[in-house]
This record gives C-alpha cells, structure tokens and sequence, in this order.
C-alpha cells in the first residue's frame, strides 16, 4: 500500500503517495509533474538525474523518493530567480554556448551551482573534476567551463544564493 | 515602434570582415545577422528546464509501451505465448512482428527491416513483442510474463566469417554470402600508376563499433485517433520527413493522415536519422489501444539498437610519384553491416568516394562490400562514411611523408585541391580553403616546430579531412525539392519561418532565424520559428549529411524574394523612388541613393498588409543533379549518387599527445583546429560544434567500443563500461574558422559539425606515433595495446 | 528498471537499527548512500524484502579526529565529507584522496565509507588505502561489538566476515606514525566514474635515522577477490634502504604476487604491468613522503 510522504522540493512542500520502491527522479517527474529532471541512463552513469539534496548534488534516479523526506530538494525548476530572472549559472550558460541539445544542461548546472556553493573560486581543474560526473555529448565541455568560471565572477561580485 | 526599441540587442558592427572601402550595398557581405555570435533562441527554456521532449511529455489518457527483446543474437522464433501478460491487471495490449510484417528502411531498395521481428532474430536485443499498459512498471512486469520460444542458430559476430560461412549461416534469405550491398568502381588505370610511382605503400586498418551515446534515449509518443483515422506521432528523430514515410509504410496509413512533430531532441549525431523500434510501437500500439502511447528506451535499450558506426576493415594501397604527387590510391573496405539494411548502402559508398577529396586523386579502385553479421545494426555515425577511410588515408599519407622525408604539411600543400577542382569522379568542389585551414592550423599549432622534436612519450600529429554539405538525393526515388520554406509576415503574427527541419541540437532554429532576418532586413529576435512538423511546417528531408544550413538558407532567400519585392514595391511608393533602388536593413528600407528616402520597415508592412493581407514567401531548395551525367561524354559516372555535394567544408586538425609509456595511457592534450565552414552564420555555435565533434571522436579514437561475448550478447550496454569522455578527458581546445565565403551558397555557407570529427582519429593516431614511434592500425587504440606494442619495439 | 517491492524502515537510532538487523537477518539490507544497491537492486540481481535506511542516524555519521588520537569514521559518513574534510586531508592524505577519486561528485556526495567496503566489489577504492593505514571496523549488533582488521572483514568478493545480525558500525583508524606516510594511486581507462582496473596504496615508516624501512604494507585493490596485502614487499624491504635496484625488485615481487583476472576492463596481463607501475611510483612517493615529515 502506497504511503504518503511530504518532499519539499523547491521551497514548496509537496505531498505525494508513493512505494517504498519508487525512485526520486520518476516522482518528481511523473507525480510532482517538474520534467525538468532528465534521465539519460537510470543507473547513475551520467548525471542527467542531479537534483540537489540540501545543496549537495545527488543522483536522484538511484534515490529512494521515501528516503528523500525531510530535506531540501532543489531541481532545475528551483533556480529562477525573482521575476523569472535567469541564476547567474543559467545567463552564464546561455551567454556562452554551453547549451546544445540541452538535455545534460539541468543536470550540469546543479551540479555547478553545488560546486560554486561549496567552492566560490574554483580552478579549471576543480571544475572538471566536480562535473566529471556529468556527461555531455554536444560541446566538448569547453563552454560549459568558461560558463562557470563566469558564473563564478558573477558569484563573486554579487553574492548569489 | 521607437527607433531605438528596433536596435537589436546585439552589436552591429560586423565581427573580422575587411569591408574597407567598400559600398555597402555592392557587398554581399556585409551581415548584420548572420555571422554573429547570438544565444541560441532556445537557450534560455533549456537552461530553465522548460524544454520539452518526448519522454516529458503527458496526454490525457496516455498508457506506456515497452518492448521485449530476444536473449539470442541468431534464433527462429519458434512461438510467442503472451496470454499471462494480457491478464496481468493494466495491461492493454500486446503486439507481435507478425502484426506489422511491412519492410521498412532508410534506404528503400535494400529495406529488410520489421517493426518487430518475424520469424527471426538476427540481433540480441532486437525486439521480438511489445506492451501497453497503464503504467511502466506494469508493463515492465508485463514483459517478464511474455514467454518467447527459441531455436537458436550459430552466430556471426565477424564479417569476413560471415561471408564464408553463409553456406551454412544466411542471416538474411535474399542476401548470398550474407552481402548486404557490395560495389567497384575504377577511375583511371591504378595499377599502370602504382607500376610508375616512386613511393608506393600498402596497409591494412580496422576501426572499431562505437555508439552515438546521445544523453536523450529514444522516446516516442504516438496518438491515433479511432474516430478520424489520423496519427499524431511525438519523436525524438532527425528525420521527421522519413519517419513520416516509414509509419505510412508500416502501418499502412497514408501519409496525409499521419503527422509528425519533434519536441526538444537531446543529441543525435546520427543516431537518430533513421526510425526506430520505439516509433513504430508507439504507433502501432496506439492504433490498437486507440490511446496515445508513450515507448521510452532505457539506456541499454538504446545500446541494443545501436546503428552506430560501421566497424571497417580496409585495405588501402597509396602511390606517389617522385614529387610526392598522390598518383594512385586503391581502396578495398569490408564492412560490418550489422543485422539489418537501413544506411548500408550509402555508407559503403560514401567510403568510396571520400576518397577524391581534398586532394588530388587521378587514379582510383574502390571494392568494397557491406557484410551482416548477429549484432545490433550499424547506422550514420556523425561523418557518415568519411571517418573511417579519412583515417586510413591521412595515416598513409603521414608514413609515406616518412618514407618521402618531407613534412606532412608539404605533402598535405602539395596535393591539397583548392576552388574549381573537378574530381575524376566528377565530384565538383565549388569553394576551397583548404589550403587555408592547413596553414592556419600548422602555424597556430607550431606544428613544424614541435614534429620530431618533443621527448619520447609527447607527440604532436595532423590530419586534413572535408565533408560534405547535403546530399546530392533523396534516398528514394523522389524529384521534390529537399527542403521548402514558407515566410509569413504580417502586422499581428511579426515574422514566422515555417519548415520541418529538425534541431537536434546542432541549432538549425537559431541560424535559421538569422538567415530569415538576415535576408528580410530585421533582427533575428523578430523572427518566430515553427520547425520539425511535418503538418505545419514545409517539407525538409531532415538533418544528417550536415544538409540543413546550406538547404535551408537557399530556400530562405528563394522565399525572401517574393517578400522584399511586395514590401520595396509598396515602400517605393511611398516614398517616391525606383523600387530597385531600396535596400532593407536594420529595419529599414532606403533608397541607396537618397538617404533621405527612408522609412521603417515595420510601416511597409502594415500598408501592404491592409491592402493586401498576410504575406507569404515559399522558397525550395534541390541540389544540382548534373553531377550524375560527365558532361563531355554524357555517360553517366560511376558512384555518381552518393558523396556529391553543392558544396563541400574543410578542416584540419593538429592533436598534441603524451603518452604515459609505463601504463600506455594517452592524454590529449591540446588541439588545434583550423576550419572552412564559408560564412558561419553563427561563429560561437560553430566553435560549439567543433569542440563537440573533437571530443566526440576522442571518446571513439581511444575509450569506446561496443563489446560482445561469444554469443554475440552485448557486455557494455551501459555508459559504465561504454566510456564516453567526460570533462577530465577534455584538452586545451583552439579552435579558428578560416575566413571563407562560398560565392555559389547562400550567405556563403558550407558544413560544421561533421568535418570538425574527420581528421582526429588520424592526428591522433599520427600524433602517438611522433611520439613514441609505434603506428597503430586498429582503433579503439587502448592502452594495452600501447604498452604491448612498447615492449615490442623493445625487443 | 523497477526494483521489487519492499519493506522500508528508517531508524533514528543506533539500537533500533541492530534491533531491526537483527530481527530482520538476511532479507534485509542495509541502506547508506545506494549507489552500489540501487544499481545491483535495478539489475534484478538481488531483491531484499526490506531496506533499513540508516541516513537518519546520527551517531552513524562523523569524523573525530584528533591530534594524536588516529581518527574514527562512522559507517555512514560520506566519501565527499571525508575528501574535503582538512583533518583527514592532513593525516591520512591517502583516504582523502581516494575517497576523492570514487565515482563521481554526486556518487560521492551520496556515497559511505561503509558501504564502499562493505560492498565488498574488488575494485573499491577506499579500503585499499583503509588497509594500508591498518583500520579496523567495528561490527554491532544487539548483543555488543567487535573489532577487526579490515582486510579480515573482506573476505572475498561480496562476501564479508559478518554473522547475522551484524553491522559495521565504525571505521577505526590508528594514529599514523612519525617519519611515516601513506600514498594511493590507481589506474583506469579514464580520469572520473571509473572501475579501477587496478588501485593501490602503499604505507611506509622509517626508523630514526630516516632512511631506513622500520615497516611497510603494500596493499593492491582489484587484482585478487579482496585487498591483497603484500608479503613480499615487507619482507624485502624492512631494515633496507630504498634505492632504484630495491624498488625495482620489489615491484617485480608485488607483479609476481597480483592475481588478476580478465575482464571486459583490462586483461589479466595489462593488470600485472599496472601493478608494477604503481608499485614503483608509489614506494618512491610514500618513501619521499615519509622522509619529508
């Protein structure tokens, strides 16, 4: 029997009824209905399925939606900024290439923004090793770089959340 | 409108054109909005997560398809039992091959593939039955319900086994000696030139099974309504148009009751550019349930199916004369079809004719034969056709510069084709720069500098390469133009492109709406853009073969005119001048004698539309067939069909490798690139290209392969152990697109995107051997097979 | 890509967690960060009627680790905690390091130390380096504790000196010695997500005068079914000083003793050159190292 279980997911508390099996990316995309989340292998191979869990980049297709009650859900859908103002990270991207086909870009972004989160001046090296765990087919990763180390000028100046 | 709201955002001033003392309305050149660095127009939804594609998509109603796949890489199918799956609570239907036995395939004459198998399978993982249900795990537990008997048969895993065992095994009844296609051509007398070279080499290569590796798997939804009989197909594809065919075909609807539509599309590379089984479940499933139907493939699913790269096996034979002229080249390829048809032929051809270009070629044998074996089928690959043979070819030409004492680089300078050239296949290249992006890759790489030079273990390698922009056919049987467009203007809808191209993701929207603008005189933050729908948009054949910039942009101008006409007419009016005086640009239209004489171009369309409502611009673009016909003779030329182009783009590229000879290990550490893509409509998407074929065919030059066991079931259908680079794989990347302007294109373009992935397997492969002197003649080059060779040459 | 159905329990405390081990035995299994069950579990090759998720238990997660005082880990306490943790960074570099290489940043994020070992897949990372610093785990259960080296805890590959009923609780590390150092490598085909084809630590300490080996432990990860530790390398080297003839030796030695396999990774032969390899550089780094401190 399905229980019903509370997941904050981007500030909003949403109360869904799931089975202890069910996966984290398949409720926040098929019951909280945010397809932003993207899934690419369903095995935690490529990063696709990041979502952050109280700002820490986890693969949400290999996470228990029951195991996720309780702690702060953030997905793509959650960086919009006041006014539907794009986060720096996603202006970043946008302004320089780093989107192509789009569908590793959720993904990847998370994954920046938890590194910029924890590692405001981030070296190259530290930016390929954080997001190693996101594949890209389209760019060769080189503008997904640049656009973090905007991001992080950006972050630097302004204090982003 | 205020004048200054008009301004578009973007800067004005033309980026690295040398437009000194020139008028500008005497030159073409002169871009505002092609030839600049915009953000894509789907940027900003993509990075919100707002994008939709296929597998995110929901309808009322919808239930889930998934398929059954065979266990056996070769077996009858002796008897499909589904009865406990249609009592499983929520399942829908079931669907077997026998339903849907019509022959489908990208390449008509040699179609030999079902939706689903009948009667046999010739590959693990083909699909054998599939399942609706109201839910994906219901029809998941469906699957396990479904009871499949099979005789299994011996299985060929290798090529060349396959032809001499055919007696024994045929994978396809029709096909003897398990041929799927084989062809010769001869050009000239190779071998009284081989009898008069000075250098002649010969050798062997083998390239290796790799796989697109899109992020998006496939996905297709399919809605048929019962009532009207139309069928509304949702689907990750580049080929909207033969997706449309290919349902027709199958599930033998007409085609104007069929309608497809491409939401988002995550990658393709060529791996969606032909149907797939997910599409024609869905379709067939939806018919039969009369819901809409949702087939999603899980990664290993998609591994399954593959149609990634042929693996081919060649033999290639080069001659030079004393000078270091290329006199001969003989080019024998088996490759490895796979189990079933779909690209095999234009494949195998296009390995033929990449031999003529970019150099000189007088004299050509070409043999080659397509050949099935038991495993998942071999399809286009981003540079279809051209990848494995450049390979071959650049690497020859590397030892036979060895041999000859010269550089590479004046090897590559001598027998480099440039504008003009006519190949003896009669291939014709319009516009070259070749030359150029030899040059600038060489010296921008101090390549001369470092060849030879750099310790043991660092090694630098080059390798020039071409594609071509579209193809010459259809791949059937069709005179219809390839691409048409349809503008609409008027004063409530603004500006909107209609067309059925497909943006995988390469960015055809956004240089479209560019070249829209471009044309009609506006900012392509005007322009709106219904693309990829085959009901709402004109017909496209689709994105492979790096087709759609120059096609799209031939039919755009076509359509403009009709457009500018009305609007200069009505404008001329108005203002009292010649209205082939009027120039439109920056939203304006002016004489181009009396600047006083202007006004907002806004303002001509609102008086025209008053008088004369909406207007329309359709615009089609074929490319020239006369390439099939030697004029001077009026034979018709041998491989005539395939490897023509209305225009071909260049590049090279110089790789800077180390090599950690304890464990064999190869780093990439620096590329150069140099490439002749005519105007880039869009230069940061150009570069965004580049960068992504480069380390695309990094992945496959040293990382990925598809594996089998003896049994021919895959042992890496999952991106663990199928190793796409990841951003620590990533080198130092230059890229420079050469100055260019191809005068016979619109807005000069020519192709990016699939030139860019030709010359790295070879530079690399140059590039290991510079430094550490070993030449490796099978891909993907491993470390072990770096250390084994080591410790060869030490002995 | 369902997994079966289950129970799920999510305890809040360290004795209703041996509670519900011990009740619920072998049909159940433990829950940490579920990057190595998920996957198994996706694959249908194991189906536990119940998962006891221990990430709401606190006394499982945490690094102590003092001046003086070694260090201990709890079970649940993850790999990206401990990569970026500075204390661990400054007294076993070797752990942070390859905690640091495991996967990938989410993979870490998500990831226990626990689990790592208690997977027991012959290519973990961390417990080559756990090995080579000498950790012991402490196993619980309802009844009490025991301690045990950690290369006795791994048997095989999944398989575990752990009775039913059991649960590791703890990894505890000794307080490295002075003039001694710790170091880790591994190689595989590519820099991030990867299976090691073959990983390795080696821990050195030298006598007063510096130079001398007073102990060694040369430990290999992915070329036997559990972390091999080397008989040779001490028995070579201690009370010798190390020269380029010694490391040579010893590295052939240390080949002579891997016992890899093929597989779809590496073959059986490139693995033993590996071995070599990493053998000779890290002897040379922990050497140096040791002799720094």
């Amino acid at each position: 029997m399905k229980k019903l279980i509370e997941l904050n997911i981007n500030d909003r508390i949403y109360e869904v009824a799931v089975d202890a099996r069910d996966l984290l990316i398949d409720v926040i995309r098929k019951k909280v209905g945010l397809t932003g989340t993207k899934k690419g292998c369903g095995d935690g191979d490529c990063g696709a399925c990041t979502v952050l869990i109280d700002g820490k980049p986890e693969l949400s297709c290999i996470k228990l939606a029951i195991a996720s009650q309780g702690k702060k859900i953030t997905t793509i859908e959650g960086l919009v900024q006041e006014g539907g103002k794009l986060h720096p990270i996603q202006q970043a991207y946008v302004d320089h290439g780093a989107v192509q086909c789009g569908f590793c870009t959720p993904g990847m972004i998370l994954s920046s923004k938890a590194l910029l989160d924890r590692n405001p001046q981030p070296t190259e090296y530290d930016i390929k090793h954080e997001l190693s765990g996101n594949i890209c087919r389209c760019t060769g990763y080189k503008r997904i770089i640049e656009a973090v180390e905007a991001a992080a000028k950006v972050w630097s100046k302004e204090g982003v959340q | 409108m205020e004048k200054n709201d008009l301004k578009s955002k973007w800067n004005l001033t033309p980026e690295g054109w040398n437009l000194e003392g020139v008028p500008a309305y005497q030159d073409e050149k002169r871009y505002t909005q092609v030839g600049r660095s915009v953000p894509r127009v789907d940027g900003p939804i993509k990075v919100k997560g707002e994008a939709i594609y296929t597998g995110d998509m929901t309808l009322p109603g919808m239930v889930y398809g998934k398929i059954k796949r065979s266990t056996y890489a070769h077996a009858i199918i002796k008897k499909i039992d589904f009865s406990k799956a249609l009592e499983l609570p929520g399942v829908l239907a079931v669907l077997t091959g026998d339903e849907a036995p019509n022959k489908w395939g990208i390449v008509p004459q040699s179609a030999n593939e079902t939706a689903l198998a009948v009667g046999k399978v010739r590959f693990y993982g083909e699909g054998v039955a599939a399942v609706a249900a109201l839910d994906e795990e219901t029809a998941e537990a469906a699957l396990e319900l479904i009871e499949v008997e099979y005789e299994p048969l011996p299985v060929l895993l290798d090529p060349f086994e396959s032809m001499k065992r055919s007696n024994e095994v045929l994978i396809h009844e029709d096909n003897k000696g398990n041929i799927m296609a084989a062809g010769d051509q001869v050009y000239g007398d190779v071998d009284k030139a081989f009898a008069e070279c000075e250098y002649v080499l010969e050798r062997e290569f083998h390239t290796n099974y790799p796989q697109h590796g899109f992020l998006e798997p496939h996905s297709a939804l399919a809605s048929y309504d019962t009532q009207s009989g139309q069928l509304h197909l949702w689907a990750s594809s580049q080929v909207p148009h033969y997706l449309h065919r290919q349902m027709s075909i199958v599930l033998e609807i007409p085609m104007n009751k069929i309608r497809v539509t491409l939401p988002a599309i995550g990658g393709g590379f060529g791996g969606k550019g032909e149907a797939a089984s997910s599409e024609f479940v869905a379709c067939l499933l939806s018919r039969k349930v009369g819901r809409p139907v949702l087939v999603t493939f899980d990664r290993q699913e998609v591994f399954y199916t593959n149609k990634g790269r042929h693996p081919c096996h060649m033999k290639v034979k080069m001659g030079l004369d004393k000078d270091g002229f290329i006199q001969a080249v003989d080019f024998d390829n088996t490759l490895d079809k796979g189990a079933y048809s779909g690209w095999g032929v234009v494949v195998m051809f296009y390995t033929g004719s990449m031999i003529h270009l970019p150099y000189k070629v007088p004299n050509v044998r070409f043999r080659a034969r397509n050949v099935f074996t038991n495993k998942p089928s071999t399809g286009a690959m981003r540079g279809l056709g051209g990848v494995q043979p450049r390979w071959a070819l650049e690497c020859m030409m590397d030892e036979m510069a060895e041999m000859m004492g010269i550089s590479p680089y004046e090897l590559k300078m001598k027998n480099a084709i440039e504008s003009g050239h006519t190949c003896i296949n009669n291939m014709f290249v319009p516009h070259s720069e070749f030359k150029k992006c030899l040059t600038t890759a060489v010296e921008k790489s101090g390549f001369l500098e470092k060849q030879g030079k750099l310790p043991f273990g660092k090694g630098i390698g080059m390798a020039g390469a071409y594609y071509i922009s579209g193809t010459a056919y259809t791949l059937y049987q069709n005179y219809k133009p390839h691409t048409s467009v349809m503008i609409k203007v008027d004063t409530e809808g603004g500006v909107t492109l209609f067309c059925a191209a497909s943006d995988i993701g390469q960015g055809c929207n956004t240089i479209m709406c560019q070249m829209v603008a471009e044309e009609l005189g506006i900012y392509y933050e005007d322009v709106h853009i219904q693309s990829g729908d085959t009901e709402i948009g004109a017909f496209d054949l689709g994105s492979f073969a790096s087709r759609v910039t120059y096609a799209s942009g031939a039919a755009i101008k076509m359509a403009c005119v009709e457009i500018n006409q009305r609007l200069k007419e009505t404008a001329a009016g108005m203002l009292g001048v010649r209205a082939d005086q009027l120039i439109i640009k920056n939203h304006e239209i002016y004489s181009m004698y009396e600047s006083k004489k202007r006004m907002p171009w806004s303002k001509a369309v609102e008086t025209y539309t008053s008088i004369n409502g909406t207007i329309i611009g359709m615009g089609n673009f074929s490319p020239p067939r006369r390439k099939g016909i030697d004029i001077i003779t009026g034979n018709r030329v041998q491989g005539a069909n395939i490897g023509h182009s209305p225009t071909f783009g260049f590049s090279c590229q110089v790789h800077e490798v180390e090599v950690d000879v304890e464990t064999g290990r190869i780093y990439v550490r620096k590329v150069t690139e140099a490439g002749d893509c005519g105007t880039p409509v869009n230069p940061m998407s150009v570069d965004g290209q580049v960068e992504g074929s480069i380390l695309f065919n990094i992945g496959a030059c040293l990382y990925e392969d598809i594996k089998l066991d003896a049994n021919g079931k895959l042992l890496n259908p999952n991106f663990h152990d199928y190793k796409t680079p990841t951003a620590m794989e990533m080198p130092e990347m230059d890229t420079n697109i050469v100055e260019s302007y191809d005068h016979t294109a619109p807005f000069g373009v020519k192709e990016t995107g699939e030139g860019a992935v030709q010359p790295t397997f070879p530079a690399i492969t140059n590039a290991i051997y510079d430094a550490i002197g070993v030449r490796f003649y099978n891909l993907p080059i491993t470390p072990e097979m770096v250390l084994k060779a080591l410790k060869d040459k030490n002995k | 890509m369902f997994l079966n159905h289950f129970e799920y329990f999510a305890p809040k405390t360290p004795a209703e967690t041996m509670e519900l081990v011990a009740r619920l035995g072998s049909k159940a299994k433990i829950l940490a960060g579920g990057t190595d069950l998920m996957v198994v579990m996706k694959a249908k090759a194991i189906s536990p009627d119940y998962l006891i998720d221990i990430n709401g238990v606190e006394e499982f997660k945490g690094i102590i680790c003092e001046e003086g005082k070694g260090a201990v880990i709890g079970t649940n306490t993850k790999l990206a905690e401990i990569q970026f943790s500075e204390a661990i960074q400054a007294k076993y570099p070797a752990l942070a390091y390859a905690a640091g290489e495991v996967g990938s940043s989410q993979v870490r994020h998500m990831a226990s130390l626990g689990g790592n070992s208690c997977n027991a897949s012959p290519a973990a990372e961390t417990p080559t380096p756990l090995v080579a610093i000498g950790a012991k785990v402490v196993l619980s259960s309802i009844s009490g504790e025991r301690e045990l080296p950690l290369e006795e805890f791994i048997l095989g590959v999944r398989q575990l000196d752990l009775a039913e009923g059991e649960m590791l609780t703890k990894f505890i590390l000794p307080e490295p010695a002075q003039r001694s150092a710790c170091r880790y490598a591994y190689m595989g085909r590519r820099d991030a997500m990867e299976i090691d084809c073959v990983n390795m630590a080696v821990s050195i300490e030298l006598t007063d005068d510096g130079e001398t080996v007073k102990d060694v432990k040369l430990v290999m990860g992915s070329v036997y079914p559990r972390p091999l530790v080397s008989k040779e390398v001490p028995a070579l080297l201690i009370g010798q000083k190390l020269s380029d003839q010694l490391i040579e030796k010893v590295a052939e030695a240390t080949q002579g003793e891997a016992k890899p396999i093929d597989d779809i990774r590496a073959s059986a032969e490139y693995r033993r050159e590996i071995v070599k390899v990493l053998a000779r550089r890290l002897l040379k780094e922990a050497y140096a190292a040791a002799q720094g401190v």
